[in-house]
């Protein structure tokens, strides 16, 4: 078998790569610089805007990392079943706290006002799970053993559907909710009910 | 076949690539719209996430 065409290629290339680290110029076409410099301003432009909605609008990924225990969620003092849905602290602050799990939102249903900041805590009472809520930017995956906390408001009111995007099952296709978004000035914090009975969450 | 003369193929070789800049305009300034409209007319109208 001849290997000489072989040798050859192959001392080509590594005396092209020595070339290279020689610093010799490569010939770029002129006009392919300036499309490359067109691209990199336009990516520029993109990073420019991003980085200044997240340093000075303060508009991130959420990047909440908490810890809780899954399987004691019922004992939580937090995510006991008295305390899920809508609350409002005293000052005013509007924070929906929602379980999932076995195929299902608890509660499956909250109303909230419109453009007002709302923080979610979410979690998971068995698997991973996800929500997603079409025609909104909530979206995020729910882990067990985390609490996935986001902020946001919703400026336009309507009923938007509440969908697990993370298969968790034989029943993930059932499982569903809604947010109720509306206007702020028809809206009104939730009355808390006193817990029937002598339940201890603690 | 080419009906050009040598003279008329030069000066079109040296001569500035207006197409290609136009091509290279509009597809530059439609990815930039593009990408304005969906992050200030979708995303950020629907509620910033934090």
């Amino acid at each position: 078998m001849n290997t000489d065409p072989l040798k050859k290629k192959w001392a080509n290339a590594i005396q092209s790569i020595a070339d290279l680290s020689k610093g010799d110029p490569i010939h770029v076409d002129p006009l392919e610089k300036r499309w490359a410099y067109v691209i990199l301003a336009i990516a520029g432009l993109f990073v420019a805007i991003i980085m200044i909605d997240a340093l000075v609008h303060n508009i991130n990924p959420p990047s909440h990392v908490e810890t809780i225990d899954s399987a004691r969620l019922h004992l939580s003092k937090e995510f006991a079943e008295d305390n899920l849905g809508v609350q409002v602290d005293d000052n005013g602050n509007v924070t929906v706290r929602i379980v999932a799990g076995r195929y299902g939102f608890y509660p499956k249903q909250v109303t909230v006002p419109s453009g007002t900041p709302l923080k979610f805590r979410w979690v998971s009472m068995d698997v991973l799970h996800g929500i997603h809520l079409p025609m909104t930017n909530m979206n995020t995956m729910i882990l067990p053993g985390y609490v996935a906390e986001l902020k946001t408001d919703f400026p336009k009111p309507g009923n938007y559907p509440l969908l697990c995007n993370e298969y968790c099952g034989m029943g993930h296709d059932h499982m569903w909710g809604s947010i109720t978004v509306v206007a702020k000035e028809h809206w009104s914090a939730p009355v808390k009910i006193a817990s029937k009975g002598d339940s201890n969450h603690e | 076949m080419s009906q050009l003369s040598e003279e008329e193929r030069q000066k079109i070789i040296n001569s500035s690539p207006i197409g290609t800049w136009v091509l290279m305009l509009t597809v530059s300034l439609g990815m930039v719209a593009a990408w304005l409209f969906l992050y200030y007319g979708v995303f950020l109208p629907r509620g910033a996430i934090g």
